[in-house]
């Protein structure tokens, strides 16, 4: 599965508890549509380091790396440069 | 010698009048002073005046924390109207069911709140106001734009109010049949606003970065503190990204942060506080929950500079009730403090006397920040306020200084992070769902939020009921901080001989 996918098929199941794709856009901000709120930023943080054997620094919670799939895309793709 | 005002407008009226090019509101989108506030204030009182609002009207809001909010809030009161500010995350049966129970003539709604639509095509019975919306966006037949309310003349007559009128209506549960509305008078909201600005020492000077939404007591408590004596209110809507609050708070260089023991744990637990400079940071207040004397010591050692004040409260006394000294920190650990000025507090026993130091009780309170009752429920008023004390439900005991302790709660709300939810809520909307036999929502002790949601569920014989279906219904028809983390699917639920759940075994 790619990691746009397995993101993806992560934040609807856990956060939004469907598996209808059209449920979220890629570029859809979790802030702004409600879809995380502060622990779930965390959770989603924890899955990240465990599924794709990253350490996200604390530095790094930053919208710009996780506040969308399409940004945790981009982030984990520079992580592992 | 002048008397002092009798209600916070007319204390928000003189803060403004005295310090009008001083900052007000620092929000996401504007910077507003003093004069600019009193003006939206003006503007608001004369839209609701000339759109017939008579004295003791309420009119609810649902509107993000913003410069917005505090100018519809006081405008209401400076109407003589009384707020009703619902819960910005609720999904629209929760804010309708609320609009409907407290008779709310008008709405205000944030222009892009999601739930928007659907409150406007489902309710009727009130006028729907945009907040933030320009004349083309108004919802047809519905709304009114925030245009039209800008474009109202800025000179709005004086409306005289008493301390013993109605000022809001505070929700604290939507459970379909019997939302619970903690109504406070202009007298309550001004008492307790005068005692905490007294123990705080807040003063014109000070500013604060906000996170607590405004519609919480706590938060609400927030607003009207530095409204009333000319400090700032610098907002920061979410806590997700900790980093960015504490960059703002050194951005800022403000003198006071306000949160509850989960905003704590999350901020130690992902940021170097080192790493700012908060070397303005006066004081910090601590409500909506026991914090573990652990976190409070990482807290005081992380900002040594700065004071850290236990406080414990209820919406039902306006917000607070106790707090603890900071220089009582090390000598009272664990502890909530006493009774603030003009409150009397008292632990009593099940037979309704004075329990003795160490001895658990009831936590009882007495004093002008005492609501008035729940908004047309005389039985729930009854149950908790008798001879014009409040029965709280929280258990304690005191030490032999008078110091109070926390030892629990007599009721099943489960305390989530900053939120009180009614366990019934969660159970009316699982309930709703065809497969579910029945259903008990506790809550789960949790490390960052004290407690988290638990659902177990008993399906009906033959059905194939998954976790995903019962979290995506409760997410369509509950706020986001009520749906269960986690379910359980149980054969039947631990019940007495009369048929009672035994929720104390499901914990």
């Amino acid at each position: 599965m790619s990691t746009e996918a397995t993101i993806r098929n992560y934040i609807l199941e856990n956060y939004l508890f469907t598996d209808d794709q059209s449920a979220l856009n890629s570029t859809d901000s979790f802030l702004d549509k409600g879809i995380l709120d502060s622990t779930g930023i965390l959770e989603v943080i924890y899955f990240l380091e465990d599924e794709f054997g990253i350490k996200v620094e604390d530095t790094e919670m930053v919208p710009e790396n996780l506040d969308s799939v399409d940004n945790i895309v981009s982030f984990i793709a520079k992580k592992r440069q | 010698m002048k008397p002092a005002p009798a209600t916070l407008v007319d204390r928000f009226r003189e803060s403004a009048a005295s310090h009008a090019d001083s900052l007000a509101i620092a929000d996401s989108a504007n910077r507003v002073s003093y004069r600019q506030l009193s003006e939206l204030v003006d503007k608001v009182c004369s839209y609701l005046l000339s759109s017939g609002l008579q004295k003791g009207d309420r009119i609810a809001m649902v509107v993000a924390n913003s410069a917005e909010y505090a100018g519809i809030f006081y405008g209401i009161w400076a109407a003589g109207g009384v707020t009703v500010a619902l819960n910005t995350q609720a999904k629209a049966r929760d804010i309708l069911n609320w609009v409907g129970h407290s008779d709310a003539r008008w709405l205000f709604i944030d222009r892009d709140h999601p739930e928007r639509e659907a409150v406007a095509e489902a309710g009727s019975g009130f006028t729907l106001v945009d907040v933030g919306a320009g004349e083309a966006d108004a919802v047809k037949d519905h709304g009114v734009s925030w245009q039209t309310l800008l474009e109202c003349d800025a000179a709005a007559p004086k409306i005289e109010l008493q301390r013993s009128d109605l000022a809001s209506i505070i929700y604290t549960s939507g459970t379909t049949g019997h939302p619970k509305g903690v109504t406070l008078s202009h007298g309550n909201l001004c008492a307790n606003i005068e005692s905490i600005l007294a123990y705080l020492e807040l003063s014109a000077g000070d500013s604060i970065l906000n996170v607590l939404p405004f519609y919480y007591s706590y938060g609400n408590s927030i607003l009207h503190t530095h409204l009333t004596i000319g400090a700032a209110l610098i907002l920061e809507n979410s806590l997700l990204y900790p980093h960015r609050v504490m960059a703002k708070m050194a951005e800022e260089a403000v003198s006071g942060f306000s949160g509850v023991p989960s905003t704590f744990a999350l901020l130690l637990s992902r940021v170097n506080l080192e790493d700012y400079d908060l070397s303005k940071l006066r004081y910090i207040t601590q409500a909506g929950g026991a914090m573990a004397p652990a976190l409070a010591d990482r807290l005081t050692t992380a900002l040594p500079h700065t004071e850290l004040f236990i406080m414990y409260g209820q919406t039902e006394a306006s917000a607070r009730l106790t707090y603890l000294p900071p220089s009582m920190l090390d000598e009272k650990r664990g502890s909530i403090g006493k009774a603030i000025a003009n409150t009397t507090i008292e632990v009593r026993n099940k037979a309704g006397e004075v329990a003795p130091p160490g001895e658990t009780g009831e936590i009882c309170a007495h004093g002008d920040n005492i609501m008035q009752g729940y908004w047309k429920d005389k039985e729930k008023t009854d149950q908790v306020l008798k001879d014009g004390w409040l029965y709280t439900g929280d258990l304690a005991h005191t030490d032999s200084d008078g110091y109070l302790y926390i030892d629990g709660r007599s009721s099943d709300m489960i305390k989530s992070g900053a939120n009180r939810i009614s366990p019934k809520e969660i159970e009316e909307v699982i309930q709703e769902i065809a497969d579910v036999q029945e259903v008990a929502v506790v809550g789960s002790p949790d490390e960052l939020l004290g407690e988290v949601i638990k659902a177990y569920v008993v399906p009906k014989k033959g059905s194939d009921l998954k976790q995903m279906t019962i979290q995506h219904h409760c997410k369509q028809n509950l706020a986001i901080y009520k749906i269960p983390k986690s379910i359980e699917f149980i054969d039947e639920l631990p019940k007495t001989a009369s048929g009672k759940i035994q929720k104390f075994l499901l914990k």
